[in-house]
């Protein structure tokens, strides 16, 4: 499990990223990873409804300085495993190791994060990502501020961003 | 020619390699760092003639890896491909001496617009 707490001290107000603009960000990297073909779906899940994936891949960045928030990304396994498959550009046959996916799904939020990072007001610092299988938990010093629910290939992705309370 | 690409990521190295083949740039000597340290030292072992850098990268970031390039007198043409593209970072990239800074996700084209700048 990631276990994420981020923050010496909060914020004098919240200020996050609009669900359109990460979506947006989201939908561009998605492409230039996997190509035009298949596109992420927006998935309609309630409110404070865990990651509803059996096998998870989490991974997070976190941004500090102008702005501070942890940016996360959870994948179904089996999302991560073709994911990293297709952004290595291996052949049908040729099995993932855990160390591709760990790569891959860093590099996935480390976009996503820089982004997000860019959409902010700075001058900030983006940190290395950190990747964990499984489900992303956080610190009750957090509070969700933006969260997008997706599904690839059928299998579920999420991206949340989290600001010091 | 040839490319230092550094990054922490195999998965992203692969990736920029690939892309510089679909933009029409296959046909260089390609090697590789994992992180600015690394590309320093491949930077006098190899002599490159460009250097391809992501930002965030352990043991040594792509703007210190550039800082001291430059403050050992190496003018190796340099290029970030980092998921910051923001405007500050660009006018951090360029203080510093990059040649460009071409941001995640990028596209062929992007590539070769900015290889044709150094080429």
């Amino acid at each position: 499990m990631n276990v994420l707490t981020f923050f010496d001290t909060a914020p004098d107000e919240v200020d996050a990223p609009s669900v359109d603009d990460v979506q947006a960000l989201a939908e561009d990297v998605w492409m230039a990873l996997v190509g035009e073909d298949e596109v992420l779906v927006p998935r309609m899940v309630p409110p404070r409804t865990p990651f509803d994936a059996t096998g998870v891949w989490s991974s997070s960045v976190t941004v500090s300085g102008g702005w501070a928030g942890v940016v996360t990304v959870e994948l179904d396994e089996g999302v991560a495993q073709q994911l990293s498959a297709r952004m290595l550009a291996l052949p049908d046959d040729e099995p993932v190791t855990d160390g591709d996916i760990a790569d891959a799904v860093g590099e996935l939020v480390n976009m996503v994060g820089g982004n997000v990072k860019s959409l902010m007001p700075g001058p900030s610092v983006l940190s290395l990502p950190a990747v964990a299988a499984g489900r992303a938990a956080f610190a009750s010093d957090v509070t969700e501020v933006c969260r997008l629910d997706l599904a690839w290939r059928g299998g579920p992705v999420r991206i949340c961003i989290h600001v010091p309370s | 020619m040839k490319i230092l690409i550094a990054d922490d990521s195999r998965v992203m190295r692969q990736i920029v390699i690939r892309t510089l083949r679909q933009a029409g740039h296959g046909g260089h000597d390609i090697v590789e760092a994992e992180n600015g340290r690394e590309a320093l030292e491949m930077v006098r072992s190899e002599a490159p003639d460009l250097v391809l850098s992501d930002w965030n990268m352990p043991e040594m970031n792509g703007i210190d890896c550039l800082a001291a390039l430059r403050a050992s007198g190496s003018d190796v043409a340099f290029g970030f491909v980092t998921s910051e593209g923001s405007e500050e970072m660009r006018q951090r990239a360029a203080s510093a001496g990059a040649a460009f800074l071409i941001a995640k996700p990028f596209t062929p084209e992007a590539f070769d617009d900015a290889l044709r700048s150094v080429l």
